[in-house]
């Protein structure tokens, strides 16, 4: 039998979104192509929903 | 002193307060427990001089004693990214890395235990309670025949996850959910099941507690509205937080044992904030995107503040 919650349930959508930064180890944050901090980017922050509340709860106990 | 960041590398998040660190001059090493064995590298020993260690990433190395705070952010768990992969490898690299850590003095945001402790949400209702907060009524069960009586009482209810965990065999997203009150209870034998009663909210208030410091945020919500992490209307606005609340905060956090902690209120028709839960993980820069409210900056702040002495 299948737990009650899981009838309440509906499969996750994978986001196809592409990461449009990547890790300075030197500095120890996200950069842009350009060099500048992926922060600094209100565009990329809300396009990749790394920030957004349910970024944490598809993959952490957290959000 | 160095400040130690535990997360992984694409956490943007992690990057707000990296970098008002970095403007503050204040030292730090960030690293994935993913990593270990692998990039991340550890040593430590117990003689008779007392306890050393140290970490290495990339090419920072610091001294365990040296460390004046720890910010377990989204870490990844060790092991995983071995070469040769197990459950016993990921137990010894976490017996190592967080054994090593908490042998030091440095102070933690959030420390494992409390956060391990924290993260059970049965837990969170006890201690809301206790705090004060106003929560709503909540059943967890596995007989069906209570679950009945619960919604014969409650009428308009909703369920969630216990563990606030989605299903992840196949994937599946689990949001909380408005159910009929002539639902089919037999189910709820297959697991344990949480009902609560369904509040009618008018907005979702999301507070941030950094330390001692509280930035509330309030957001409009639709009366029809049930799980705000799956709508994509509304703004966040920084909103006040009443005295009451400033206190059930200040009581929860203390018993909690928490330095950070994001609470999730639901404000009725009534002004009410109704307690739902307390992630002691949870994101902020949403919340600081929207209103500008600092705490990336009340953060870094906490972590830069000197060691236990």
């Amino acid at each position: 039998m299948r737990p009650f919650a899981l009838s309440y349930a509906r499969p996750a959508v994978k986001s196809a979104t592409e990461t449009p930064y990547t890790y300075d180890a030197t500095r120890q944050l996200n950069v842009l192509s350009d060099g500048r901090q992926a922060t600094s980017s209100r565009a990329v922050l809300m396009a990749t929903g790394t920030t957004a509340s349910t970024a944490g709860s598809k993959t952490h106990f957290d959000d | 002193m160095t400040v130690l960041v535990l997360t992984c590398e694409e956490d943007l998040t992690a990057d707000t307060v990296v970098a008002v660190l970095h403007d503050l001059g204040v030292p730090l090493v960030r690293l994935d427990p993913a990593d270990l064995p692998g990039r991340v590298h550890l040593s430590a020993d117990y003689g008779t001089n007392g306890f050393h260690g140290y970490l290495r990433t990339n090419e920072r190395m610091v001294s365990l004693n040296s460390l004046r705070s720890v910010w377990v952010r989204r870490p990844g768990t060790p092991g995983t990214r071995a070469e040769e992969r197990s459950t016993w490898l990921t137990l010894e690299s976490e017996q190592a890395l967080y054994g090593m850590l908490t042998s030091t003095r440095a102070r933690w945001m959030n420390h494992p235990a409390a956060a391990g402790q924290a993260r059970y949400k049965p837990w969170q209702l006890h201690i809301a309670q206790q705090s004060g907060f106003t929560v709503p009524a909540t059943l967890i069960t596995s007989f069906p025949a209570v679950a009945r009586q619960f919604a014969d009482t409650y009428q308009d209810l909703v369920v969630k996850s216990v563990s606030g965990k989605h299903p992840d065999d196949p994937p599946l997203v689990l949001p909380t959910t408005r159910i009929s009150p002539d639902a089919d209870f037999t189910a709820v034998a297959a697991g344990p099941t949480l009902l609560q009663q369904h509040v009618r909210k008018g907005a979702d208030i999301r507070l941030t507690c950094v330390g001692g410091h509280l930035f509330a945020a309030r957001k409009e919500a639709d009366l029809e509205e049930v799980d705000s992490r799956f709508a994509e209307n509304g703004v966040w606005k920084p909103a006040e937080v009443p005295e009451h609340i400033r206190r059930s905060v200040a009581a929860y956090m203390t018993a909690t044992q928490l330095a950070y902690g994001a609470f999730d209120f639901a404000e009725d028709a009534n002004g009410t904030w109704w307690f739902l839960e307390c992630n002691q993980g949870g994101q902020f820069a949403f919340i600081q995107l929207d209103t500008d409210q600092p705490i990336a900056e009340a953060i870094a702040a906490w972590l830069a503040a000197d060691p236990l002495a």
